[in-house]
């Protein structure tokens, strides 16, 4: 029971790190909480409902066009919604705007998807393995490794690849980047396209897990994604990975052992002792002011 | 605002005095022109929404914290009403003020962490808090009767009048208007509000002219968190319910929205937020399932091209 438990945990975990990886980059880059995040990878993985449920397209295929339609999306808000107010002083300003675009796009997966619970279609077998005392699907077995194999190879992405690398420039500092020749704007749009991506991926194979999908789960992605970066430490990936397991474990124990109906309150409450205690997350380094 | 010359007609005395005894008398005389329910019930929520914004603006105009907790604190205020008539029998004169203190008290709890968690961490702490308050109101049955709410709060009556119409609620909504608005332009005029309008402006040099701006801070917060607890006594009234959908996060960024399209940082500019979103709201109520989407692009335009607001003088100053 216990092992199973923490399996469970651990695969959720792995899950939420993949939504939160997106979400973490985008904010060491511009400082700027995107509301939308959540909202962009229920967008990608109601797509994928729907191209699985209404047009039975090939499962890897279906994926695929949904990762990259949630990359565009959320490329799509930064042009029109941040861009514009990248140079502005107050930080306020764009957090509000995220805020708006979120809404926007909440509203519209409304309006196409509704806000009832879904069905999602399983893709995977329901082939259960016993090891160890341990009950655990197949299901399971090939998210965690989906996840973990998604964020070993972005992480590749980041410190090999020359765009990856341009990445890490850019959110180090953004006018000595600028100056070195990287292109400030392709870089950070390829930033929201890639987290976009990452968040559906993260999306699809949460939705697979539960065999569910909701409106809802879009503005929780946001809240969890942002809780796990700041318990982890925002703008690191081991951050993320470290956020995101923690609160994936925590909740699933909380949710067995206590209550689901106290599960949300108590992560947030988590969430508060953090931020009380170690502002700077758990793996964060202290990020001076200038005055 | 005090561009207008000091010699113009409309900044003399008696001018203002004229104006404002006018603005008196058709306040109080709305109910008789207007008679038609809607129209009033319209208007009692502009009303409720004001009073919310007024002490939001506090927060966000004048302490330069974002916050996400207002409908946190706006459902404290109308929980504390609600459960204090229902389950304790009280009389509804003192529950506005009661309403008011616990979330002022939970105001300065919250508001504590300003001191140590900055910036983007307070917004998601508010955040974390209003999702708190929202859940636990849903899941604590027994005391809150959970998503169901508290239904059927009586009419409540203060010293023989009892409130029962929507006129009757427009005059009760009146007089917490005018004690907010009072009350916040003393609170602002005073060596208080100068201190804080200091460190909007400059929290540095504010700190350096000796005022302490961790606890100032602190006691704005509070202070616009009681308003907000006055707004949720007057719903729980008003309505008769109080059920945790009422104080979801939607609402706080609403009223945000509202101060933000009013203009930030004066005092009368939440009360043209407040008109011009609450009507729109209602206009726009026949495509209700577009509502979100409007407001999100209304958000995003207002900032994008008018990021002052309608009236706002010197919004979002660094």
């Amino acid at each position: 029971m216990f092992l199973d438990v923490l399996f469970i945990g651990i695969m959720i975990g792995a899950i939420y790190t993949l939504v939160t990886i997106g979400y973490s980059m985008v904010y060491s880059i511009l400082k700027l909480m995107n509301f939308a995040h959540g909202d962009v990878y229920i967008f990608g993985t109601f797509i994928c409902y729907t191209l699985l449920g209404k047009y039975h397209i090939n499962p890897f295929l279906a994926i695929l066009v949904a990762a990259v339609m949630g990359g565009i999306l959320a490329s799509l808000v930064e042009i029109i919604a941040y861009r514009r107010l990248r140079s502005e002083q107050h930080r306020m300003i764009s957090m509000i705007t995220a805020l708006g675009a979120a809404y926007v796009i909440q509203n519209c997966n409304e309006l196409e998807w509704g806000n009832q619970v879904l069905d999602f279609p399983s893709i995977l077998s329901a082939h259960t393995f016993h090891f160890f005392g341990m009950n655990i699907p197949l299901t399971q077995i090939i998210i965690l490794s989906i996840a973990v194999g998604l964020i070993i190879l972005f992480t590749v992405f980041l410190k090999y690849h020359p765009y990856g690398k341009a990445i890490l420039c850019v959110s180090e500092d953004i006018p000595t980047a600028s100056l070195m020749g990287i292109p400030i704007n392709k870089t950070i749009s390829m930033v929201y396209f890639i987290g976009g991506m990452l968040g559906v991926f993260g999306g699809i194979l949460y939705s697979t897990s539960y065999n569910a999908v909701s409106l809802s789960m879009g503005f929780r992605g946001t809240i969890i994604a942002f809780t796990a970066a700041v318990i982890g430490g925002i703008g690191s990936l081991s951050g993320a990975l470290v956020g995101g397991m923690f609160l994936g474990i925590c909740e699933n124990f909380i949710g067995v052992y206590v209550s689901t109906s106290y599960r949300d309150p108590i992560t947030f409450l988590l969430l508060i002792i953090v931020l009380l205690v170690k502002p700077t997350g758990i793996m964060g380094a202290v990020e001076q002011s200038k005055v | 605002m005090e561009n207008i010359g000091s010699n113009s007609i409309l900044n003399s005395p008696k001018y203002k005095a004229v104006a404002y005894g006018m603005l008196f008398i058709v306040c109080l005389l709305l109910p008789k022109i207007i008679t038609n329910m809607y129209y009033l019930g319209i208007i009692n929520y502009i009303i409720l929404y004001t009073i919310l914004c007024m002490g939001l603006n506090l927060i966000l105009g004048y302490a330069g914290l974002l916050s996400f907790g207002h409908a946190a604190f706006y459902g404290l205020g109308g929980y504390t009403t609600a459960i204090l008539i229902k389950r304790y029998g009280f009389s509804f004169l003192p529950c506005p003020l009661l309403s008011g203190v616990v979330a002022l008290l939970f105001g300065i709890l919250l508001g504590l962490p300003t001191r140590k968690v900055r910036g983007d961490y307070f917004c998601l702490l508010t955040i974390a808090f209003g999702e708190i308050f929202r859940l636990v109101a849903q899941a604590w049955i027994g005391f809150t009767n959970g998503a169901m709410g508290i239904v059927g709060i009586p009419i409540p009556s203060i010293l023989g009048w009892s409130i029962r119409t929507e006129a009757d609620f427009y005059y009760l909504g009146l007089i917490l208007l005018a004690f907010t608005y009072i009350t916040i332009s003393l609170l602002i005029h005073s060596r208080f509000g100068r201190a804080f309008i200091a460190i909007r402006e400059d929290e540095l040099a504010a700190s350096v002219m000796g005022i302490n701006t961790a606890i100032y801070k602190i006691i704005v917060f509070a202070i616009g968190c009681f308003y907000a607890g006055l707004a949720g006594s007057y719903l729980a009234v008003y309505q008769t319910t109080v059920t945790p959908s009422n104080f979801r996060l939607e609402e706080s960024c609403l009223m945000i929205i509202m101060v933000i399209v009013g203009g930030m940082g004066s005092l009368l500019a939440p009360v043209a937020g407040g008109i011009v979103m609450t009507l729109a709201t209602e206009y726009f109520r026949s495509i209700s399932e577009y509502r979100m989407l409007i407001i999100g692009v209304i958000m995003v335009a207002v900032l994008l091209y008018r990021p002052q607001g309608i009236f706002g003088t010197s919004a979002f100053k660094d």
